[in-house]
């Protein structure tokens, strides 16, 4: 055991002020639980990590790992990590409405010139006439469940066209490409590095881009919980800050091309597709290249949109304000 | 119709429980079968009704049974079982079922045989709420439903305390009495046998095999709770069977 | 002593006496009707002071009154309705598939050597398999519809009614099966008359577990491809962290049981009148 005098002691924590004071973000030196799931849209933490950017930042984050959006949303609210980057819900706006959760900062995009997701129609669907979003009119539309993001973008879809959907809920997505395959279900959106190998296989058609439907769609956001964003903001800058230097490189390797694609492959290959080999793992990967938004701005717009759909649709209360949901003061805000 | 054993022995695994048993039951006659535990009685009772099949000799039917029998070979069981979710009419017409008779037919028979049993006030009664002697009448009611050539009856006193005991003595005893029926009555209580028996069969220990056959003379109507002539059978009874009964106990123990 | 005491100079003979201490009593539980309602009455005025003084969170646990009110609106919507009704369709369906070929494989089990000796191991082996996860499976040989909706829920049901029922024609009185064919009854009159009756205690308790498991199922049944329906209701509202409406559905499907385990009680006390 280490002896300390008090005289020890108070110069030990001198010196702790006084380095807090000059450069507060990196002294917090703290340890900070990562949600994440093994998806291309989560490169931004993987390469921030890798690089060791949260470390200049000062934080010393520990990835947990989930299998879906759903619990990892249900973790921040209870406090088991610190934040994560998911598509927004019914469940993320109730959470939050509940003074659980807040949205901070942007992630995925849909970008007009940058592949985004897709409708899908199943081979039997589409044998049966189903070549574009509109001819699924009637049709049975998988979902995970209801209020979910695919929820969401089959409910805009549809209103854009004028039909009626099936909503089916089939709580996962691998559930969901089994019953595509086997033509239980008929439509589906999901990102292109699903989508692409699906349809290659023949046993789906991809028939439309989200994009065209939602443009600008705010897909995933940066949250944490409500008391993080109120109460430990040098930490949660120091996030955000280690998180948009992975961003950014992942932007300059994967869609800039002013770095190498093969390096960032490489480093996301430890996460994503990791039971692969790297020459199958690597197309994936490519194909799953969005728009990640750069310094993590959000589209509130977007964010205000998917609100009042969640709204229109009674799977939230009508009564929720923007500001219950996302704090605007850490990043800067998209309106359009 | 009379029945007849011939030679029947019968062993379970090494062990042999009844030996060389020849017997002739006549008709009209109330035979008791008495002998020390495990002797095989029960065993005997099985074979002369089909439950269960002698290993050697054979069980004959001599003659045929009378006009109308049902089921000429009928049990009545030292546990009764009577179905509990039946009333006491519904248990005698259990037996009645499925010999194509007429509804009017089935409930004549019933109303005679609970009549004769003084079962009628508690036809419709639940086997739940009657008292032990009151199921055994209703068990017997049952089995003189069906017009049996011969009762098999296998201690059907011994579930029941020594009074009521001895009131069903007293009801067999009038029941014989105005229609005699064949019987054979398998009991350990010497008093029934002597009471109830015309020829009463001692076994020896296992294996059983007839020790000696008593024959008693008196009319059954004319036999009383503590007859000095009864008591003397009794005696001799029981100094048969006493050593028997010693030694059956022994053997148990060790066994 | 004993001088002592006849002679009176000394201890003087206890001529009162003391009443004997009375040690029976206890180990004999009986009801107390009103205790059960006080309890839950109790439950929930806490969880309401509790939410409402703000010592409980919203996020830990909805308000009585507000999931009250959600069951109430939902009532007035018309939704419940929508919801119970197929979920009531996919339990009778489900469980009377199950429940009725339990009984038959149960008593053939019980009856027949051959039956028994291929059937026990396999039930055996088919019993402690989560259903849940054979779903996906259903899917593939029913379909999303309906289909696989009652085959889960009929699964669920059969083996538990079955190992119900050829436990309770073990359990049948074998000297009334003696009795039977002493009397010469038809095999098929001693089954009808002797075997069913005598196995129906049985087979009633049985079917309150069996019947528990098929609510339990409704929901997992519900996971796939069902739009409308009080599993479909709850699950949606699980993943909207809807507390009130998780609540409201969970507080139908408690409904449910009490009802189910009602009317077996009720037939029970028709059927099984003459037990002592």
């Amino acid at each position: 055991m280490i002896k300390v005098n008090r005289r020890g002691a108070l110069a030990l924590m001198g010196g702790t002020i006084a380095g807090a004071l000059a450069t507060p973000a990196l002294a917090l030196n703290r340890t900070v639980k990562v949600g994440a799931l093994r998806f291309t849209s989560h490169s931004g933490n993987f390469v921030a990590f890798e690089r060791g950017y949260f470390a200049e930042a000062g934080l010393n984050v520990e990835f947990k790992f989930f299998q879906a959006a759903q619990p990892m949303a249900v973790a921040i609210a209870s406090g088991d990590i610190d934040y994560a980057v998911t598509a927004i819900s019914g469940g993320l706006i109730n959470l939050a409405d509940k003074g659980a959760i807040k949205v901070i900062g942007g992630a995925l995009s849909e970008e007009q010139g940058i592949d985004g997701q897709k409708f899908l129609a199943s081979d039997a669907a589409f044998k049966a006439g189903v070549k574009t979003p509109k001819d699924l009119a009637g049709k049975k539309y998988a979902v995970t469940q209801a209020g979910s993001s695919f929820h969401y973008m089959g409910a805009k879809m549809a209103a854009a066209e004028g039909i009626d959907l099936s909503f089916t809920p089939l709580q996962k997505v691998g559930t969901i490409i089994g019953a595509m395959k086997s033509g239980q279900v008929d439509g589906w959106s999901i990102v292109p590095h699903i989508a692409k190998p699906l349809a290659g296989s023949g046993a789906v058609h991809i028939i439309g881009n989200v994009a065209d439907y939602i443009p600008n769609y705010q897909v995933t956001t940066v949250f944490t919980s409500a008391k993080n964003a109120a109460n430990e903001r040098s930490m949660t800058e120091s996030f955000l800050s280690g998180f948009s230097k992975g961003v950014d490189d992942y932007t300059a390797a994967m869609i800039d091309g002013s770095a190498s694609k093969d390096e960032m492959v490489d480093l996301i290959h430890k996460y994503v597709y990791a039971d692969r080999p790297r020459e199958k793992a690597a197309p994936s990967i490519i194909n799953g290249t969005m728009r990640l938004n750069a310094g993590a701005a959000l589209n509130v717009a977007s964010v205000q949109d998917q609100l009042s759909w969640f709204q229109s649709e009674g799977l939230v209360k009508a009564d929720i304000p923007l500001d219950a949901l996302v704090d605007t003061s850490y990043v800067e805000t998209i309106d359009k | 119709m009379d029945i007849r054993l011939d030679g029947i022995g019968h062993s379970y695994g090494d062990v042999e429980v009844l030996k060389d048993i020849s017997l002739d039951i006549s008709s009209g006659q109330i035979v008791c079968i008495v002998g020390p535990s495990g002797c095989g009685k029960s065993t005997l009772l099985r074979f002369l009704g089909g439950l269960e099949r002698p290993k050697t000799g054979e069980v004959l039917q001599i003659g045929s049974p009378p006009e109308g029998s049902l089921n000429p070979l009928t049990y009545v069981f030292q546990d009764f079982a009577l179905l509990p979710w039946r009333t006491v009419k519904g248990n005698v017409s259990l037996v009645l079922e499925g010999h194509g008779l007429r509804t009017d037919q089935s409930s004549a028979i019933i109303d005679d045989v609970l009549a004769r049993t003084k079962l009628t006030e508690f036809a419709d009664a639940l086997p739940k709420q009657l008292s032990g002697g009151m199921k055994q009448r209703v068990a017997i009611a049952r089995a003189l439903a069906v017009n049996p050539a011969v009762m098999l009856m296998d201690e059907p006193l011994s579930a029941l305390d020594s009074q009521t005991r001895e009131l069903l003595m007293d009801d067999l005893v009038d029941l014989w009495s105005r229609q005699p029926f064949t019987a054979v009555y398998v009991t350990h209580n010497l008093a029934e046998a002597v009471r109830l028996g015309h020829r009463v069969v001692v076994l020896s220990r296992r294996p059983g095999k007839i020790r000696e056959i008593v024959e008693i003379d008196k009319h059954l109507n004319a036999r009383e709770f503590g007859d000095a002539d009864l008591d003397a059978h009794q005696k001799h009874l029981w100094r048969l069977m006493r050593d028997e009964a010693r030694a059956a106990d022994a053997e148990l123990l060790h066994a | 002593m004993l001088n002592k005491n006849s002679n009176g100079s000394g201890v003087q003979k206890e001529t009162q006496g003391r009443s004997v201490t009375f040690r029976g009593g206890g180990f004999s539980p009986k009801p107390r009707r009103w205790i059960g309602p006080v309890v839950f009455l109790f439950l929930i005025v806490i969880a309401e002071w509790g939410t409402r003084a703000g010592w409980i969170s919203a996020l830990t646990m909805p308000r009585p009154s507000d999931v009250f009110v959600t069951f109430q609106q939902l009532y007035e919507s018309g939704l419940l309705a929508k919801h119970l009704g197929p979920s009531l369709s996919r339990l009778v369906v489900g469980a009377a598939i199950g429940v009725s070929i339990g009984i038959g494989v149960g008593v053939l089990i019980g009856l027949f050597s051959y039956i028994r000796s291929g059937m026990v191991p396999l039930i055996a082996a088919i019993f402690p398999i989560p259903k849940i996860a054979l779903l996906p499976l259903f899917v593939i040989w029913f379909g999303i519809g309906e289909g696989s909706k009652y085959a889960l829920i009929a699964f669920g049901t059969f083996t538990p009614t079955v190992v119900a029922t050829y436990g309770a024609v073990d359990n049948v009185d074998r000297s009334l099966i003696r009795m039977g064919q002493s009397f010469g009854l038809s095999w098929w009159s001693i089954v009808r008359k002797i075997v069913l009756p005598g196995a129906m205690p049985g087979i009633l308790s049985g079917l309150r577990i069996s019947l528990a498991i098929a609510i339990i199922l409704l929901v997992a049944a519900e996971m796939l491809g069902a739009e409308y329906g009080i599993g479909a209701y709850i699950l949606e509202a699980g993943s909207l962290y809807d507390l009130e409406r998780l609540f409201a559905g969970v507080v139908i499907l408690s409904l449910l049981g009490v009802i189910v385990s009602t009317l077996i009680g009720l037939i029970e006390r028709y059927m099984l009148d003459w037990r002592s």
